[in-house]
């Protein structure tokens, strides 16, 4: 068994829990929420012995090349939607977000992303990537949840809106998408911003030099910026904060793929 | 300031107006290459290049129009403090006083009913409530007044300034940082010294090595160098990427490294027409007397030969790819022979001038002095980056973990009792906590109104 044997079980295993939370939407009070959850978990224990196993034979952290850091942010997904299902209960969105985690497991699997181990370049030599690179990794994994749950609210139908206990349910989403900024907004500062400019001042000298890279990652930050406060004005909570917080993703995602492949800069070597 | 223009600027609608054109603006800034010459742009995006130029978009981030967003954004973040602030700080300095009357004194916003009895007869009981859910609880009962105030969170009812006050500071050190950070690059071969400008002292390079990993690329680059000051060594650090050396107020990193290639060794091989190899070592720029009493003189040297649409040889690159040297030979103060000689190909050399049929010159080796790039750079405005990023990290922690929670019970002498309640954030929600945990729940009290 190496490393690559234990994330297709992973995979394999988030494939189920996402197929039995799907199911549980056809079968009122059954237990196919609580099977969905405990698949999640095993597929976790898994996914992270697959990452461990990764990182002792590389010597170095493990997300240096595209195919690790994809299987590390799966892996970050995984423990945000387990600890909100502990904690809020994901509901129905449970299952959109194993259907996410499936996504990126099958990219990083996919043979499009090269699984060689590749030696660091002077500049990754730092224990800051290990912080800058996890902690923001980690709090997009939340901010994935608020995109799920956002996507979700947004495409409730208005007709079905006057359905009892629909309007409830939209709420609950507006909530959900609140809690999980409440834990991605600081990670991904903590993470993305400050630990980057730490490292940058360290690595090159200053903190800021506005790299495509470091530009994409303010513009996903000053999006959520834009929704927390979107929020305190009537009239734009609701749909407008939705829609931001799905397009602060998508900025996200740009930051993490994009960049790298349409845009050139310092950051282009990770 | 008129109050339209304070309210203005300080309105939550500026801040997402700014925030929507800054977002707009910094991604133009990522899809147009930053910072080229202006015929860059003129030949890349010739359609655009006028509009381009005449915005300023080809240094979007230090142009003035974002500039001034950034002001404006700061200006924002400043009024919007000075309204809050007061409120907040009046809230916890308000004590006992207003809740026995209206309560109107205390700040709004805040949940306020008026309840039928004192709910303090068993005082003992209600501060256990509280102190158990970890509240801090004041209490005073005279004859005139009763007060029972109980909140927690204290640093949860700042958490947004604390954010906002951490990104004026960052903003600040940014702005000094962009006016006053110097950045110099110093390259030192191995042994030379070097003062570095506006410093009294001198950077020495001992010795500069380049690390590989087995599969040939590049694992570090070190240099060992040698802080001089008053002709004495002060200190001696390797200076590796990622690990700068500070000394004074500046750091040196490890930026790049290179070759001198003007001052190349080559070694030389000189094929007679009439046989015999003679083997010679020179410098370029450099000339030397030969056995047959010719002299040779090594005009140049080009590490990446290339030649060019007008015939001119230049190096495509720095690195010692296609290696090349100019050669000359003299005799009195005729020229016998002048061509460029290849390194690992004989065969290619070109021979510009040759008046001794036979005669073979060939590049065996060269060696070039290896420099150090070093960057000293001072910016004085990072501290406040620092101090800033701290204030904001606690400004979130605060603002989403440490809700703020406040309770307010009070009665004066032939009056009915007023409960006040105050969270930042779900003020209904907390209501409803509080009349449950006071066992109000499903009794009738009077709820004057929610001040919003
Ligand atoms: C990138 C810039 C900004 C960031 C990152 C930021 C961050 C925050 C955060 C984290 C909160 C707390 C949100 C919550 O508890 O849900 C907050 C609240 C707030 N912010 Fe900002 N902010 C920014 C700019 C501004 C600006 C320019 C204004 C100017 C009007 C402003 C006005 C407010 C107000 C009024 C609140 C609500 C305070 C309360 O709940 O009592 N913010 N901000």
């Amino acid at each position: 068994m190496n490393e690559f044997s234990f994330l297709l079980l992973a995979f394999i295993t988030y494939l189920l829990a996402m197929l039995a939370g799907f199911t549980s939407f056809f079968r009122a009070g059954s237990s196919w929420r609580r099977v969905s959850y405990y698949l999640g978990l095993g597929g976790l224990m898994l996914h992270s012995v697959s990452l461990i196993t990764r990182t002792v034979h590389s010597g170095q952290a493990p997300f240096t090349t595209m195919y690790e850091s994809v299987s590390f942010l799966a892996w970050s997904c995984v423990l945000a939607v387990i600890i909100f299902e502990r904690k809020f209960r994901l509901e129905k969105t449970g299952p959109y977000l194993w259907l996410v985690v499936v996504a990126l497991m099958a990219l990083a699997s996919s043979p499009a992303l090269p699984k060689a181990v590749s030696p660091l370049v002077p500049a990754l030599q730092s224990y800051w990537l290990w912080l800058h690179v996890s902690v923001t990794l980690l709090g997009e994994a939340f901010l994935a949840v608020a995109f799920v749950a956002s996507l979700l609210y947004l495409l409730t139908p208005e007709k079905k809106l006057s359905q009892p206990g629909q309007e409830a349910r939209r709420e609950k989403l507006d909530q959900l998408a609140y809690r999980a900024v409440a834990v991605g907004f600081p990670l991904f500062t903590l993470g993305a911003l400050v630990f980057g400019m730490i490292w940058a001042s360290k690595a090159w000298g200053r903190y800021w030099g506005w790299d495509p890279k470091e530009v994409w990652s303010l513009i996903t930050w000053l999006f959520y910026a834009l929704y927390l406060h979107t929020r305190l004005v009537h009239g734009w909570k609701g749909k407008k904060s939705a829609l931001i917080a799905v397009l602060g993703f998508l900025a996200a995602l740009f930051t993490f793929f994009g960049v790298n492949y349409f845009l050139s800069g310092l950051h282009s070597y990770a | 300031m008129t109050p339209g223009a304070w309210k203005f600027l300080a309105s939550v609608r500026l801040a997402i107006a700014l925030l929507i054109i800054i977002i707009i603006l910094a991604i133009i800034g990522t899809l147009i290459p930053q910072e080229q010459e202006a015929d860059f742009y003129r030949q890349h995006l010739p359609r655009s290049s006028a509009l381009i130029l005449f915005l300023n978009l080809d240094h979007l981030y230090r142009s003035p129009l974002f500039l001034s967003l950034v002001f404006l954004f700061l200006l924002n973040l400043l009024f919007c403090a000075l309204q809050q602030l007061p409120a907040r700080f009046r809230r916890l300095r308000i004590q006992e006083e207003p809740i026995t009357g209206t309560g109107s004194e205390v700040p709004e916003p805040r949940d306020r009913s008026r309840l039928e009895r004192w709910l303090g007869d068993d005082l003992p009981r209600l501060e256990t409530i509280f102190r158990k859910r970890r509240y801090r609880v004041r209490l005073v009962t005279t004859e005139q007044k009763k007060v029972f105030l109980a909140r927690k969170g204290l640093l949860g009812l700042f958490g947004p300034e604390l954010v906002h006050l951490g990104l004026i500071v960052i903003i600040a050190g940014g702005l000094i940082s962009a006016i006053f950070s110097q950045r110099i690059s110093i390259a030192l071969v191995e042994g030379q010294t070097e003062k570095i400008p506006g410093q009294n002292f001198l950077l020495r390079l001992d010795r500069f090595t380049t690390e590989y990993y087995p599969d040939g690329s590049v694992r570090d680059w070190k240099s060992l160098v040698s802080v001089l000051e008053n002709g004495q060594v002060r200190l001696r650090k390797t200076i590796e990427v990622n690990h700068p050396l500070k000394y004074g107020r500046l750091s040196f990193f490890q930026m790049s490294y290179g070759q001198d290639w003007d001052q190349t060794s080559l070694e030389l091989e000189i094929g007679w027409p009439e046989g015999g190899l003679q083997t010679i070592r020179i410098k370029t720029g450099e000339s030397i007397n030969l056995e047959n009493g010719a002299r040779l003189k090594a005009l140049s040297f080009i590490p990446d030969f290339q030649v060019d649409s007008r015939g001119q040889a230049y190096s495509r690159s720095p690195e010692a790819i296609n290696p090349a040297a100019l050669v000359e030979m003299v005799e009195g103060d005729r020229q016998v022979f002048l061509g460029w000689v290849f390194f690992g190909h004989p065969d290619h050399n070109r021979y510009q001038r040759q008046t001794l049929p036979g005669l073979k010159i060939n590049l065996k080796s060269f060696s070039a002095p290896t420099f150090s790039v070093l960057e000293a750079s001072s910016d004085p405005g990072a501290n406040l980056v620092w101090v800033g990023s701290g204030l904001l990290l606690l400004g979130l922690l605060a603002s989403f973990y440490l809700p703020y929670r406040e309770v307010r019970l009070g009665q004066r002498a032939g009056t009915h009792p007023v409960l006040l309640t105050y969270a930042r954030k779900n003020r209904e929600g907390f209501r409803q906590e509080v009349s449950n945990l006071l066992g109000l729940a499903g009794k009738k009290e009077l709820k004057d109104k929610t001040d919003e």
